[in-house]
């Protein structure tokens, strides 16, 4: 009668559920009791359940890191796309710089005689330093706001071994925050970078620091930026912006120059579907100065206005580049990130198959083993 | 750079560290000072104002190429925003303390005027 009984059961099995599932299990253990051990079958039950639940988090898993992905990727692309315009805006910016540098350096010669004396070049013993450290807005940039901020870190430790004053002008919001909780750094000013750099942010960069120097509260001003070097590859540096040099150099901290007209930008290429960078040093051809030019005022005076103009489109440069390398860093950040993703993706999809064949295996075993147990 | 190029018809007018000047056709070459102050042009029967905040101006070839750190035209620029900004700026001079604040308060003072002529200049 018991033989008969069990039969119904197996026979009727296709059409089990989870909880006649157990229920055979339960009948079939009294059966089974003089023969085995009842002990082994609860890690079984278990390890099903845990398994069970595992295969349901890794599927949740892998549908987060797809979207992860798409997120990077699409963040990624929006930076190529900004870099392209960062570079539009350097290229806009050309003519004037350039043009300014000429006027500079023909002005220059017909000073060569004369005693120049204009605020913004006047060169005094150094006791205060103003720092502008210009930072991003936004982070997913990797180590860019970080490498700059260290940057300004070793140089304020420099000015202090040194036994020199300094002050900060922070620009962007990633160095505003950071110098906000350190109230041990004197702070001048905290300034909101722009999504484009524009001549306006630099006019209030540029006010900023030429009213410090020429009301003598500091003697040098130093600019902190990421100068733009590859899509790859940037470099904090640290450029002397006051005083400035008559005939329009670029000088660094160690008394390096280096001659503005070398002008360099960068264009945005694609070579076999890969971006790249090129740049180049190129010559907008200007109108030569005429023999007869008169100036309306004296040199000195007009030396005295294109400074300023050098100067703001100095700092417009500044930020220029700082935006390019911000931009270029996110591509590289996210471009790592979407790479990242899709291999943990592939992980875990060999760790889902793996359970879940694993799961089948086992549960193969039981069905196996339970018709043995009815021969 | 701002260009105003025509050989036949057109005239400007600059403020300059010494005063107005008027440039016409075949003017003679020349570098000056930009002041802040206006700009006009004269181009195929309009006049064309613009409000300059500074910077450089050459005449060569019947061409004006004017270097300047901002501009603004004066269709641009909102009338009511900048009677705003004359009236704080001159508060800010009122208030300013010390020598640095004093040279800021009068920077932006002479941009703000200069933005409200640029907007009531009669042609």
């Amino acid at each position: 009668m018991s033989c008969s009984n069990l039969t119904m059961l197996v026979s009727s099995k296709p059409s089990l559920s989870d909880p006649s599932n157990l229920s055979f299990r339960s009948v079939l253990n009294p059966f089974q009791l003089p023969t085995q051990n009842p002990a082994s079958c609860t890690p079984s039950r278990s390890s099903s359940t845990q398994i069970q639940c595992g295969l349901r988090e890794l599927r949740t898993r892998i549908e987060s890191v797809k979207n992860t992905q798409k997120i990077t990727e699409a963040m990624k692309l929006v930076a190529a796309a900004k870099v392209r315009r960062a570079q539009e805006a350097v290229v806009n910016g050309r003519p004037f710089s350039e043009t300014l540098v000429e006027v500079l350096y023909n002005i220059n010669e017909q000073l060569q005689t004369e005693d120049v004396d204009i605020p913004l070049t006047k060169v005094r013993p150094v006791k205060k330093v103003a720092l502008v450290v210009i930072t991003g807005d936004r982070g997913l940039c990797g180590g860019f706001n970080n490498a700059i901020i260290k940057k300004a870190e070793a140089r304020i430790r420099e000015l202090k071994e040194l036994g020199l004053q300094f002050t900060v002008i922070s620009v962007g919001k990633k160095g505003n925050s950071y110098f906000i909780r350190r109230p041990y750094i004197p702070v001048d000013k905290f300034l909101e970078g722009g999504t484009l750099p524009t001549a306006k942010e630099a006019q209030a960069i540029a006010d900023d620091v030429f009213s410090l120097f020429v009301s003598e509260e500091v003697d040098k001003v130093e600019l902190l930026y990421t100068k733009f070097v590859s899509l790859v590859k940037s470099d904090p540096v640290i450029h002397t912006l006051l005083p400035l040099s008559p005939k329009g150099e670029i000088c660094d901290i160690n008394g390096v120059c280096v001659d503005a007209a070398e002008d360099e930008f960068f264009r945005l290429t694609t070579k076999e579907g890969k971006l790249t960078v090129e740049r180049d040093v190129v010559r907008t051809k200007t109108i030569d100065f005429s023999p007869i030019l008169q100036f309306e005022q004296d040199p000195v005076q007009i030396l005295d206005a294109l400074l300023p103009l050098y100067l703001n489109s100095q700092v417009l440069r500044a930020l220029q580049e700082s935006l390019a390398s911000e931009l270029a860093a996110r591509m590289s950040a996210m471009s790592n990130a979407t790479d990242n993703a899709i291999e943990l993706k592939k992980n875990l999809s060999i760790v889902y198959n793996r359970e879940r064949q694993a799961k089948i295996t086992g549960e193969i075993l039981e069905i196996v083993a339970g018709a043995n147990a009815l021969q | 750079i701002r260009e105003a190029r025509d050989y036949d018809h057109w005239r400007s007018c600059l403020s300059t560290n010494s005063g107005q000047i008027g440039v016409l056709p075949n003017h003679a070459p020349i570098a000056t000072v930009i002041d802040i102050g206006i700009l006009r042009i004269h181009l195929k029967d309009q006049w064309l104002t613009m409000a300059l905040m500074g910077g450089f101006a050459r005449i060569n070839n019947n061409e004006i190429i004017v270097l300047v750190n901002d501009a603004e035209k004066d269709s641009d620029i909102d009338p009511q925003d900048a009677q705003q900004t004359l009236e704080i700026a001159k508060a800010n001079l009122n208030k300013a303390e010390g020598k640095r604040q004093t040279i800021e308060a009068n920077l932006a003072l002479r941009r703000a005027r200069t933005r409200v002529e640029a907007i009531n200049v009669i042609s």
